[in-house]
């Protein structure tokens, strides 16, 4: 386990920017209330096994305990740098997305499964979407009633969507939750 | 010359006499011609000029083709003086500046001249009152030599009468002949102001009664409304106005061509030609004159009117482009009745398109189109509202697809007959069906022909319609628009720091209401791909944008509150009138309306753009984000503790609506700050937070309805209340059905007679408590009006009271004085009755 380097950092805060914009600032400054400190401290983001944790700095103190080898896991993943050095975002930071995120679609109850059997969002499938998306801007996925399903890549515009036909790929699939079952042994 | 002979002798009857023998000059070529043709030049000798004057000023002995060429004649000299006429009057006008008399009369140059024509044309008049045709040969036989001499000799004396004239004068100039002079010149003012205004009035009723033989007095009429006298001139105007009013056609008057004017015409066309022409002509003076009054201080507001009653009663007629732009010219005057009337007459213009045909429309909008270029965005707001009038007819082109529909329909029908034919082609049964159908497409051919022409002609009136449609429209956005991009740009002046005291000087925009109302209005109109841009600019508007910090600030400064909220709710009207498919969430105004309602301030901003604002944004949407509701429930509950009963009503309504569609939110209503799972990732609710979705407000309680329950005003805490017992009374979904503005609009209607109840009502209760059983009897329902009641009864007791006092005291002191009296009798009688029997003691004792 240790901080993430300089390249590392831009890595990680440049695709999460792509989801949150500005809100990106409320993640690094969210205070965190776990442990038994009065004041409560911030959260931090460690490596561990080519993967990138959202820890609170209690945790990273207790953590420090305990041997790198044996360590599994600690506060929430949010992605994963692949072997040829780039940073993908994983499901399980979808929660800390969704709360900050800032384009958001919402899809129809009938094609929620579609979305969670790894497919890309279709026009027709839209519920809703936010204002102002551009092309290549990431996008949370949410069901009507406001779970979040997942995240993926815009495909296309806002202003695009309205005249597209209603098989026209929106939001291209990245992760859902779906992977929690499918790809059970990987994650 | 030459020319001029070969004319005459070509058409013989119209020999005009002007001409003496001696000034004749007959060339060789004329003289050759005469040789040559002398059997039907012959005549030419023993012509005899009076005679013929004489025979053709009566009618009867003229031959018919000689008439018609006098007339025609006549008529082209007439179009000729009328030119000059007016090149004349225009020429000098410019020129030449005007005199101003001591008097304060402005004298223009023109004046004596267009006088003479019209004494002329008045002359002429007056002799078609008595023999038309006579009068008309007058007019057209010009002076022949002897009266030439007798005029020449006449004036030659009148010119040395008047040079003695002004001898004398300059001989016999007395101080008192001066004065009397003066008196005089007043007196014949007054009398000539009478006689003009009679004359006036003359004019007028006989112009009215049969415009077509009177038509000529028209023109003296305007030169009466150019006479120097004020009050003459506004009534000469006036009564032209009628007139105008009145005689125009219903149709737009095309003078003939020359090809036109040469041709032979019957009597009665020439006659109307006569008409419109003097109509037209005089319709153009007294538009000139109207348009140069207008720039006078004096005269504007009589000729504003009169050019707004000519431009709404006949938008068809000629020269409307005049009148359409002196009116937007003054669209947006400083003076507040001109601009009324201006944009008064532009509305019913909007509205009345039947009248013109719409093309007046056209042209008005993209004339204020330009006005607002050229004023760069600077005007009243009135000048931008009446687009409100326009009306866009959607059905045209709904017809006209309807009918591409049918077309399409047919071509599908056919298109299955085709494919049907080749595969009936060996079957002879069906082929003969087939012709049958063919015969039955035949008989129907004439009334499908017939449709098909009409569809035609229709189609073209509806093509044109649609585009002068799209025109306005086009015109309307494009001005809508620039005032939209004139607003961002002074506000990028000033964010970045750059003439930041010009453009405050400039102020704010005094346009960027009406124009949002405008595309609120016609937002269903607003093509597509002009929407992105649109929505974006509102964005900036409203103050989100590039949310930079310090250019925010400048935002809240830049624009008022109401306007930003207008933003907000024309981009929402914009989405859904366009997007009723594809539900677009506009988050960036919600983060918008949720900082807005911390600033506003009810004295200032104006509640009913917040109660549609709250409307429109809250409850007619029909998704909103569990976060984002209870974000905005939080807050519209705090803003409703600190402002009016109106303002908190709205709020309230929409809390409950909100409340109503968001079961979650619920949890708001529980006695218990409970956060964790529920609240979402922020832990603890941030009442600083600027985006609802961070706010937190799931952590926290709505204790402001609490406090609200107890609100002085019986319907918000009612409200209040029954929103408290939201979470217990389940399953009851009823929909409230009351929208923030109805609500706004109720109390703020209630506001001024619910101030004075609570006025009155509390020093009564005081009273009543003081006084105790005094005022037993006032047990009012209605406590207003038995309060005043009981005030005069608790006045008479009062005064009953203390004149009983009075009277007591007045009692007692008399009373008192009676008995001071009453004792000093008894002791006046008992020192008599000492006295007395002092002296029969000592008379007795004398006595004994």
């Amino acid at each position: 386990m240790r901080p993430l380097d300089e390249s590392e950092t831009t890595q990680v805060f440049e695709k999460m920017f792509k989801f949150t914009g500005n809100n990106l600032k409320n993640i690094v400054d969210n205070p965190s209330h776990e442990g038994p400190e009065p004041n409560p401290g911030r959260y931090c983001f460690r490596l561990q096994k080519n993967r990138v944790y959202y820890v609170s700095e209690s945790l990273v103190k207790r953590a420090t305990n305990i041997k790198r080898d044996n360590l599994v896991s600690l506060g929430t993943q949010i992605g994963k740098f692949t072997k040829g050095g780039k940073f993908h975002l994983s499901i399980q930071g979808l929660n800390l997305l969704a709360a900050n995120a800032k384009h958001k679609v919402w899809l129809k109850p009938t094609s929620e499964m579609s979305f969670l059997y790894g497919n890309h969002v279709l026009k027709g499938g839209l519920g809703r979407i936010t204002e102002n998306i551009v092309p290549q801007d990431g996008v949370v996925v949410f069901s009507m009633a406001d779970v979040p399903l997942g995240f993926g890549i815009a495909a296309k515009s806002t202003h695009d969507c309205r005249k597209m036909d209603p098989n026209g790929i929106v939001v291209l699939h990245q992760s859902d939750i779906g992977e929690y079952l499918r790809m059970e042994d990987d994650l | 010359m030459g020319k001029k002979q070969r004319k005459k002798i070509v058409l013989p009857p119209e020999l005009p006499p002007e001409v003496s023998e001696d000034e004749i000059e007959v060339s060789d070529e004329d003289l050759q011609f005469v040789n040559e043709n002398r059997d039907y030049a012959g005549f030419v000798s023993n012509l005899d000029t009076k005679s013929i004057t004489r025979h053709v000023s009566r009618v009867a002995d003229v031959k018919e083709d000689a008439l018609e060429f006098l007339y025609e004649k006549r008529l082209r000299k007439k179009s000729l003086e009328k030119e000059s006429e007016q090149k004349g009057l225009e020429v000098d006008r410019v020129d030449a500046l005007p005199v101003k008399t001591l008097d304060g009369k402005l004298v223009y140059r023109t004046v004596p001249k267009i006088s003479q024509h019209s004494e002329n044309v008045t002359g002429g008049d007056q002799d078609i009152g008595d023999n038309e045709a006579d009068g008309v040969d007058k007019s057209l036989v010009k002076l022949t030599k002897p009266e030439k001499r007798a005029k020449l000799k006449r004036m030659k004396k009148e010119a040395k009468k008047q040079a003695k004239e002004v001898e004398n004068e300059e001989v016999q100039q007395t101080p008192q002949a001066v004065v009397l002079a003066e008196v005089e010149k007043e007196l014949t003012a007054l009398e000539a102001n009478e006689r003009k205004k009679y004359k006036l009035a003359e004019l007028g009723t006989a112009l009215l009664t049969d415009p077509e033989s009177n038509i000529k007095s028209l023109k003296e009429m305007l030169q009466i409304s150019k006479d120097g006298d004020h009050a003459i001139a506004v009534l000469g105007l006036k009564s032209l106005l009628a007139v105008f009013k009145d005689i125009i056609p219903g149709y737009r008057i095309r003078l003939p061509t020359e090809k036109e004017q040469e041709m032979v015409v019957s009597k009665v066309v020439k006659k109307m030609r006569y008409y419109e022409s003097t109509l037209l002509s005089t319709y153009k003076g007294y538009l000139q004159r109207l348009i140069a009054l207008e720039q006078q201080a004096s005269f504007q507001l009589v000729a504003i009117r009169c050019i707004c009653t000519l431009l709404d009663s006949v938008p068809h007629f000629n020269y409307r482009e005049s009148l359409l732009a002196a009116v937007i010219k003054n669209i947006s005057s400083a003076d507040d009745v001109v601009r009324k009337l201006c944009c008064a007459t532009v509305k019913s213009l909007f509205i009345n398109e039947g009248k013109h045909g719409g093309e007046a429309i056209v042209e008005a909008v993209q004339l204020i189109a330009e006005h607002v270029k050229v004023y760069d965005c600077q005007l009243h707001p009135d000048s931008i509202e009446v687009f409100m009038s326009l009306s866009f007819d959607e059905d045209i082109g709904r017809t006209e697809m309807s009918k591409a529909d049918n077309k399409f329909k047919n071509k599908k029908n056919k298109k299955r007959k085709n494919s049907e034919e080749p595969s009936q082609e060996n079957d002879k049964k069906k082929s003969r069906k087939e012709l049958m159908s063919k015969t039955r497409d035949e008989v129907l051919t004439p009334e499908t022909v017939n449709a098909d022409f009409k569809a035609a002609s229709l189609t073209q009136d509806i093509m044109e319609r649609r585009r002068m449609q799209t025109e306005t429209l086009s015109a309307v956005f494009q001005t809508f628009f620039r005032i939209l991009k004139h607003a961002m740009q002074s506000i990028a002046a000033r964010s970045e720091g750059i003439s930041s005291s010009s453009a405050g000087a400039s102020g704010g925009h005094p346009l960027l209401a009406p124009c949002l109302n405008g595309i609120g209005k016609f937002s269903h109109l607003i093509d597509l791909d002009f929407m992105g841009d649109l929505i974006s600019y509102l964005r900036k508007l409203s103050g989100g944008g590039s949310s930079s910090d310090g250019s925010s600030e400048n935002f809240l400064k830049q624009l008022t509150v109401s306007e930003r909220l207008r933003c907000c709710i024309v981009a929402f009207k914009v989405m859904r009138n366009n997007l009723d498919a594809l539900n677009v969430d506009l988050q960036d105004f919600f983060v918008q309306l949720y900082s807005i309602i911390l600033e506003y301030r009810p004295g200032r901003d104006q509640g009913e753009v917040l109660a549609e604002a709250l409307k429109i944004m809250l409850c007619d949407d029909r998704q909103h984000d569990m976060q984002r509701a209870a974000a905005f429930i939080k807050r519209l509950a705090t803003f409703s503790l600190c402002f009016g009963s109106a303002e908190s009503m709205a709020a309230l309504v929409t809390v409950k609506h909100l409340l109503q569609k968001n079961f979650k939110c619920r949890n708001l209503l529980e006695n218990d700050a409970g956060g964790g799972s529920v609240s979402g990732p922020i832990a603890k609710y941030q009442p600083y937070a600027s985006d609802p979705n961070l706010s937190g407000a799931l952590a926290s309680v709505l204790w402001e309805l609490n406090l609200l329950s107890k609100h002085y005003h019986p319907t918000v805490s009612t409200l209040a209340s029954t929103i408290s017992m939201l979470s217990t009374a389940q399953n009851q979904v009823y929909h409230s059905n009351v929208s923030p503005q109805q609500a706004f609009m109720e109390l703020s209607l209630e506001h001024e007679p619910f101030d004075l109840k609570v006025d009155i009502e509390k020093p009564n209760h005081k009273r009543r408590r003081g006084s105790g059983s005094s005022v037993a009897n006032s047990s009012g329902t209605n406590p207003g009006i038995t309060d005043w009641t009981d005030e005069d009864t608790v006045r008479k007791r009062l005064s009953e009271h203390f004149s009983l006092i009075h009277d007591i005291s007045e009692n007692k002191r008399l009373r008192g004085e009676l008995d001071r009296t009453t004792w000093s009798l008894q002791l006046y009688e008992q020192y008599k009755k000492q006295k007395k029997t002092k002296q029969n003691g000592s008379k007795p004792l004398k006595m004994k």
